[in-house]
Formats: C-alpha cells, sequence, structure tokens
C-alpha cells in the first residue's frame, strides 16, 4: 500500500474486478490466483476466451501459470531486477508512452539513468530468467492497448516490499498502462474488508481516508468530532508490537479478529510478547491460539450476525444485513466497542450501524456519500464517492493521479534478509491453499473443507526429493534458525528445484515458527516469501 | 373427465390457499434483494410470487436438503444408544415448476429407489404434488429442447398448467392431481378447443425462442464411440475447474452425498448427510493420499461422463436436464454446455 502511495497517490486497485475481463495483456505477478483469488481468476479466464495474452512471474508453476503464454519463473525475491529489466527493454525498443511520462509523471530522467546503468546479462543471473523472455514479457505487456498488472503477497511480503510494488508502478507508468478502463495496477487484497480496515485508518499514521494524524487540519477535524484530543504522531505497527518482546513498547493489547499466535513471523518472539503483556484482550468467533494467552476472550459475532458494510479488493463498499441474531452471548464488533468504550468512561452514542455510517460521510471525504440507504440499492459503490450524488469510481487516476503527478521511484536488487547457505540451503516460501483461510478460526471448523485439506504438505521439488531420498507423505523435520515444525512431504513439480512451499493455515504445523521478522522498513511487512531452512527424514 | 381444463389466474392464489391447509406450499417467490429462489410460502398474500424468473435453485434442496439430519442418537446410561428418526413435515405441493426441474425430480425418484427406497428422500416426496408451468419463454441458457425434458412436458406432472394470458390451461396428469381437481371441480372450467391450440401455438412458439444452440444428442452418440476423447480435451476442461463445488449444487440432478457423524455433548450427536460433489479432491482421495483422479487432468471427467454416458447406459438418458444453471454458475467457464461443444468438435 505504501508502495502505491507513493507513486500513484493512493494504496487500492485501479481498476475494477470486472475490467480485467476486457483487458488485452495481464501481467499476474506474485499472485496465486486461481487458488487466493477465485473470482479474479475467473476474470482472467474470461479475458483469454477473449483471446488476451496472459504472462506470469511467479517462482512456483502455479495452476495460473499453466494458462500462461509466457510464465518466467524468476528466483524468490529478485523481482526488482526483472522489472527494471523489462522497462530497459521498454525503453530500448522504443516502447515508451512518451507523452504519458512527460504529461503526467515526474522523476522520469532518474528512472532513466539508473535503467542505462544495468547490466541485463548480469539480471539474468540474478532472476534465472532468460534475457529473450523478459524482453519477450515486455514487449507484449508495453504493446497491448489495455494491459493489467495484478500483484499480490509475492510481491509485497518481502523485505523490499514497498520498492517491489514501485517497481511495478514505474512499468505501468513508463508504458502508460495506467488512467484507462480495462488498464492499470491491482493489488489484491487478501480478505473481504482488509481494504475497508485500512480505509477507516486502521493503520499507524492515517485517520479514516488516508489523512495522516500529523495534519494538524485532520487532526482538528477529528478532535472537533470526537471532543478529544488526538496523538499527532504515527502509532505502531503490527510487528513492532509483536516483536517487541516482554517488557516491550506496549503493555496492553486488544487484538479483534485476528490470530497473530499462528500469522505472525518467528512465532517464538510473539509468544513471549504476548505472555509479557500486563493485559490482553481477544475478540474472535473462536477460541484462537491467540485468545487463549488472552486475559480476557469476547464472543464476537459472524458476518451472518451483523449489518454493516465490507469494502473489497476493488474499493467498493457493499452492504451485508444480519441474517440470524447473534448466538447467545456473542455480540458484534461495534457493540463490543461501543461497550468497552462506554465502560471506559467515554459514550459512543449511536444507534444503528448506519448511524455509523453517517459519521463516517461526515469524516472520511472518500466516503462522502456512501449512505446506508445508496448501498442497500445497490451493488455497492467505489470510492472515491464524494457525496450523495457521486456515482462512485470504478477506475482511478484519470486525468491525473490522486498525488497530481505519478513518481516514478527507481530502485534496486535487494538480496533476501536471509540467504540460504550450507547449513539452510533450501528457501522456505509459505502462501495459501484454496480450501483455508489464514489461521483457519473459520474453515477448520468446517468437516467438509477438513477433508478437502485435513494438513499442511510441504512442496518439494522431485529433484531435490531425489536428492533426499523423500517421498510423498513421508514426515519430514523442516527446521530454520529460529525453530522446527515437522510436515508431510507432497513432492511437486510446481515448487522449483531449491525451495519448499507450505501454508500457514494449521496450528499443528505453526510454519510461523520458522520464517523471519525481518520486513519492509517502509511497509514494517515481514519477508513472510522467503527464509533459509534445512530438512531431514523424521 | 375432460383432462384439459382453464383456471382463471384471477382464482389461482384462491385455490394455492386451499391447498395449503394440507400442504406446504413451495413456489418461485422473490425475496427483497431480488432473486427469485424456490421458498416455502408462509404467507400466502405477503409473498410476492415470481413465475418470470428462472428460480436460482432447484428443487432438490426440498426434497434431498444440502444437509439433512438422518438420525440423532443418545447414550440410554445402560451401555446402549437410542436412536431417534427425524419427524416427518406435512406433504409438499410444488407450484410453478417448470419442465426440466420437474423431469429432474422424476430422475431423483429413479437414483432414490435403485437400491430399495432412500427412506428420507421418499419421506418428502411420497405424498408431494408437482404442478408445473409450462415454459413460453425459456432463459439465456437454458437447452431442455436439446435435453428433451421441455419446454412443454408430457407426463410426470399432477398438473401442468401453460400461460394462455388471464388464463391457465390445465393438463391432468397423475391421479393426485385428478384428485385434486376432482376435489376442488368449482375452480376449474372444461377448455375450449381454442384453448388447446393457443396452447399448441405457445408451444411452437417457445420452442423457437431458444437462444442456445446445444447439441447434447451428438455429444452423446460421440461420447457413445469406442475412441476416448483426447486427454488435452479434459486437461483443459480441469486446469480451469476451480474446485467450488457449485455445478454439482445447483445441478437438479447430482445426488451424491456424504456422512458425518457430529457429537453434541458426550451422550448425544447426529448423523448428518450433506452434498458432496465429484469435482472435489476428497470425494476419491484414499486413506493412503492417493487420489485416483488427478485433478490437474481429470477434475470434470467423472460429471462429465456420468451426466452424458453412464446414465444413458444405465437409464436410457442423460441425467442433464438442460436446466442452465450450471452455465451461470462455473467460476471457469467449464460447465456442461462448453464441453458439449468442445466433444462436438472433436473429429471422429
Amino acid at each position: 500500500m505504501a508502495g502505491l502511495a507513493t507513486t500513484f497517490g493512493s494504496g487500492a486497485m485501479t481498476n475494477s474486478i470486472e475490467e480485467i475481463g476486457q483487458a488485452q495483456v495481464i501481467l499476474a505477478v506474485g499472485s496465486n490466483t486461481t487458488e487466493a483469488h477465485p473470482q479474479v481468476a475467473r476474470r482472467i479466464f474470461a479475458a483469454l476466451d477473449r483471446g488476451a495474452k496472459l504472462i506470469v512471474v511467479d517462482p512456483r508453476r502455479t495452476r495460473l501459470a499453466e494458462h500462461a503464454h509466457l510464465h518466467l519463473a524468476l528466483r524468490p525475491g529478485t523481482d526488482i531486477p526483472l522489472i527494471n529489466a523489462m522497462m530497459r527493454v521498454i525503453l530500448d525498443e522504443n516502447l515508451a508512452d512518451d507523452l504519458f511520462v512527460e504529461m503526467r509523471t515526474e522523476n522520469f530522467l532518474a528512472l532513466r539513468d539508473m535503467l542505462f546503468q544495468m547490466d541485463l546479462e548480469a539480471v539474468a543471473a540474478i532472476t534465472g530468467v532468460g534475457l529473450a523472455a523478459i524482453s519477450a514479457a515486455a514487449q507484449i505487456y508495453a504493446r497491448a492497448q489495455k494491459a493489467v498488472i495484478c500483484y499480490c503477497l509475492g510481491i509485497t511480503q518481502h523485505i523490499c516490499g514497498t520498492d517491489n510494488v514501485q517497481a511495478i508502478a514505474n512499468l505501468a507508468m513508463l508504458a502508460g498502462q495506467v488512467e484507462k478502463e480495462f488498464t492499470g495496477v491491482d493489488p489484491l487484497r487478501g480478505q473481504n474488508n482488509v481494504q475497508g480496515a485500512c480505509d477507516m485508518g486502521a493503520l499507524p499514521g492515517v485517520f479514516p481516508s488516508y489523512q495522516p494524524v500529523e495534519n494538524q487540519d485532520h487532526r482538528e477535524k477529528f478532535e472537533r468530532a470526537w471532543g478529544v484530543e488526538l496523538p499527532s504522531r504515527p502509532g505502531l505497527t503490527l510487528l513492532q508490537m509483536s516483536h517487541g518482546g516482554a517488557g516491550g513498547p506496549i503493555r496492553g493489547l486488544f487484538v479483534m479478529g485476528e490470530n497473530p499466535m499462528l500469522s505472525d513471523p518467528a512465532l517464538d518472539k510473539v509468544r513471549e510478547t504476548l505472555t509479557g503483556l500486563d493485559f490482553l484482550a481477544v475478540s474472535d468467533l473462536f477460541l484462537t491460539e491467540t485468545a487463549a494467552l488472552a486475559d480476557v476472550v469476547f464472543p464476537a459475532a459472524s458476518f451472518a450476525e451483523k449489518t454493516g458494510t465490507f469494502t473489497s479488493s476493488e474499493r467498493r463498499v457493499q452492504m451485508v444485513r444480519a441474517a440470524i441474531p447473534p448466538f447467545s452471548g456473542c455480540r458484534t464488533d461495534s457493540d463490543i466497542l461501543m461497550a468497552l468504550s462506554e465502560a471506559m468512561g467515554y459514550r459512543m452514542d449511536y444507534d444503528s450501524p448506519a448511524e455509523i455510517m453517517e459519521e463516517i460521510t461526515l469524516l472520511a471525504p472518500i466516503y462522502g456519500g456512501m449512505f446506508h440507504d445508496r448501498l442497500e440499492r445497490s451493488w455497492g459503490l467505489q470510492w472515491p464517492c464524494w457525496n450523495r450524488n457521486h456515482p462512485g469510481t470504478p477506475f482511478l487516476h484519470k486525468y491525473f493521479f490522486t498525488r497530481g503527478r505519478g513518481r516514478f521511484m527507481p530502485g534496486e536488487h535487494q538480496g533476501a534478509s536471509e540467504p540460504v547457505d550450507a547449513d539452510y540451503p533450501l528457501i522456505l516460501n509459505t502462501g495459501r491453499v484454496y480450501h483455508h483461510y489464514h489461521t483457519g478460526t473459520m474453515t477448520r471448523q468446517c468437516p467438509a473443507l477438513n477433508r478437502e485439506c485435513p494438513e499442511a504438505a510441504l512442496e518439494v521439488n522431485p529433484e531435490d526429493a531425489a536428492a533426499l531420498k523423500l517421498r510423498t507423505g513421508e514426515l519430514v523435520r523442516l527446521a530454520s534458525r529460529r525453530g522446527e515444525v515437522t510436515v508431510r512431504v507432497l513432492v511437486s513439480a510446481q515448487t522449483p528445484p531449491g525451495s519448499v512451499y507450505t501454508s500457514f493455515h494449521f496450528p499443528e504445523t505453526p510454519i510461523n515458527l520458522l520464517t523471519t521478522a525481518a520486513r519492509d522498513p517502509k511497509a514494517q511487512c515481514p519477508e513472510y516469501k522467503v527464509c533459509a531452512v534445512r530438512l531431514a527424514k523424521v | 373427465m375432460n383432462d384439459h381444463l382453464i383456471l382463471k389466474k384471477d382464482h389461482t392464489l384462491s385455490l394455492l390457499r386451499r391447498l395449503m391447509r394440507e400442504h406446504r406450499l413451495v413456489a418461485p417467490l422473490r425475496n427483497r434483494h431480488g432473486d427469485t429462489l424456490f421458498s416455502e410460502v408462509e404467507d400466502l398474500a405477503g409473498a410476492e410470487l415470481d413465475l418470470e424468473h428462472q428460480p436460482q435453485a432447484s428443487l432438490k434442496p426440498f426434497l434431498f436438503p444440502q444437509q439433512e439430519t438422518m438420525f440423532r442418537y443418545r447414550l440410554d446410561g445402560e451401555g446402549g444408544y437410542r436412536f431417534e428418526p427425524p419427524e416427518p413435515g406435512r406433504p409438499l405441493l410444488f407450484f410453478g415448476v417448470r419442465a426440466c426441474d420437474l423431469s429432474a425430480v422424476l430422475y431423483l425418484d429413479v437414483i432414490f429407489s435403485k437400491r430399495g427406497r432412500d427412506p428420507y428422500y421418499f419421506a418428502r416426496r411420497r405424498d408431494s404434488l408437482l404442478i408445473s408451468l409450462a415454459c413460453n419463454q425459456p432463459f439465456a441458457n437454458c437447452f431442455c429442447n436439446s435435453a428433451k425434458t421441455g419446454p412443454f412436458l408430457e407426463y410426470g406432472f399432477d398438473l401442468q398448467l401453460t400461460d394462455l394470458g388471464d388464463r391457465y390451461l390445465v393438463e391432468v396428469g397423475r391421479a393426485r392431481g385428478a384428485e385434486l381437481v376432482g376435489r376442488w371441480r368449482h375452480f376449474f372450467t372444461p377448455a375450449e378447443e381454442a384453448d388447446r391450440k393457443a396452447q399448441y401455438q405457445a408451444l411452437l412458439e417457445s420452442r423457437s425462442h431458444f437462444q442456445r444452440q446445444v447439441h447434447l444428442e451428438q455429444a452423446i452418440r460421440r461420447l457413445q464411440a469406442d475412441e476416448p476423447l483426447p486427454e488435452e480435451l479434459w486437461a483443459g476442461l480441469s486446469r480451469r475447474c476451480q474446485d467450488c463445488g457449485g455445478c454439482a449444487y445447483v445441478c437438479p440432478t447430482c445426488t451424491c452425498f456424504t456422512i458425518t457423524d457430529q457429537q453434541i455433548t458426550a451422550t448425544e450427536g447426529l448423523r448428518q448427510r450433506s452434498w458432496d460433489a465429484c469435482t472435489f479432491g476428497g470425494f476419491t482421495r484414499l486413506a493412503g493420499g492417493h487420489n485416483p483422479v488427478d485433478p490437474g487432468r481429470e477434475a470434470v471427467r467423472q460429471r462429465f461422463l456420468h451426466k452424458l454416458l453412464y446414465d444413458v447406459r444405465e437409464h436410457g438418458r442423460p441425467s442433464c436436464v438442460g436446466c442452465g444453471r450450471c452455465v451461470g454458475i462455473c467460476f471457469g467457464g467449464v460447465d456442461i454446455v462448453r464441453f458439449i461443444d468442445l466433444v462436438c468438435e472433436v473429429r471422429q
């Protein structure tokens, strides 16, 4: 999000999901779309049926890669040199959109200078992708009239995640592939409402609608509305909280609908922090690994039991309506928050979720026209939606970027935080499977999904499996410098030689005991996609 | 008795209201979100009957629920179990059923009586009444003309209604339909020759309104040929299957289920059966982890061959009724129509 905010001015999908079906070229980078975003994959298939070209950039041979016209199987963590090389090809082949660069962007010279200094042969060596393939990909992308880039956590969950995103934004601007319908840069958000959480200021440095807390005007606006004094400095990011250790920067923590005891990296450190707190409260549907450590647990209501809105990846705010009343003893999130607030001496006075939304329309400009009665009557509205008469915005950056001019942010290759070595010779890459959602808090309760995917599987390339004499179904001990787990092997050519791949859904196999807490300094997103491991038969 | 009658539309709701005294009425209702679904009608005056749109699901959930309790069990304290079967409900009356969905019920009857009668299914089906509505206007994905299950039915219904503007032409099918007409005789008047002609005209017009050309018979003939289909055809389809099971769930004739026990307390629990789908990996995976079906290359093979080949062998007709629902629901665009088209393209 930080990457797109600095280059474009807005950290969200520039297109609507539906538009992807009309693109002529789709460049999917670090996205296992068929497993993680089937509704997006469906649009990619629709585009393919219309004759579109698909380029997949992913170390793994995913299901989507099987559909690709071109699969660039780069080494994990080498996205920046690959994309820089694509941009260099675009310059060399005279395929840059000069008018767009001139009229709509800034800082192009810095990018151009960097690109002309780079050594393409070295890129091929770093990324493991041949120059011919890189060149073909660049030409297909730049020559298209309507091209879309979809990227996901394969881009962001690296130590250079923000720079990766900026490289993608550079590529799109250089080829002039933004600002139009069916054309743009689309980060695919994983959860139904993670976009909404960001929009509402569940980030350390901004109020709702991305209004920075340092800005006095914004702060005063919220102080007037809420009648309290608000901090002028950004708060802590998740990892700053969970990796502070016992006696770290925080003493008390309230966790809502999140399970850091399974999802955060370097779990031993997380446990140390959480058990060292003076007070921990958790609100969730089920007793998660995190809730088990809490002093107080609030049983929360599920999506089917509450009314409000979710904001999807395409910035679309949609109504959800309570289909059933909350189970006995459970309360909705807003109920829990309001009761807590009242108990702590600040009365929140809202009669209904619609009234909360009315306050949002007052304070968050991009949600200015999102009244419940409008959302009720439609499939939702896409922000920015400035006022009651505004129809919403299907695609962003038409005529000008949100920040004015798009800014090129040249970046160079950075090695992974933990390169492989003789002791830990394999790269561990983590991701998701189709049948489970995050820490399995909900999906592991479902017998059908548990039958489909009952346990974690460690994908090992046939070459590595042969060298280690491993067969599918065998148990191995997988260890990094931080911890080890026992996991079942799945020999699969989907994962390239030298890497192994598994998911983090299973409390029985808490893979995040192994992952590293090294993180991107700007977005503070941990490097889940690369850490050095070794494995041995049990 | 004349088996062609007229029922004025003005009197339809009054008739249904009387029938509701002894039956649970299930009809296509439009809900407040604009979706049309077969729903049980609690209050006929407040319900919005919608006979213009295709209901999003078939009748299957009413006869074979997505999840049903086969019995409750309880430890009786003396080392034995006490089993409690579910209570049977009042008989069902289905109104406004399209030809495809009714044909599907006839297929379900066959499937659930293959190895002895399935008690759960027939507890609901036994006394049910089916009042069908001939399709004057097929929907966008329909191909019942090709599946030979519609748009008008010749048998299988208790009553079949044909919309003739301000009135329905009523055909009496099974004995139960005749019984109904006999009991509520004052609602019906004998049909004139002109009414029958109007019905025939409606049938001809309906046949000309299909938007899709689906060559089901040609595909079946190709499948019956000894030569297997190219592996690449199966792989191409299976690669795009996104494993959601939507096709099997909306399909009015898919009947695979799985049985699970759910413990409620230390001494009691439920045995439930719930829908399953052959496209799921867990459907065929063996205990050791081996899956005889390669999901990446063969995920949809069983589904399509079962519908169009195995059932033709066993029952003499395919079990696809041409309702077109899977065409609308499929995430990956690998519905049965695409399959039929691909099979027809394969050179013999």
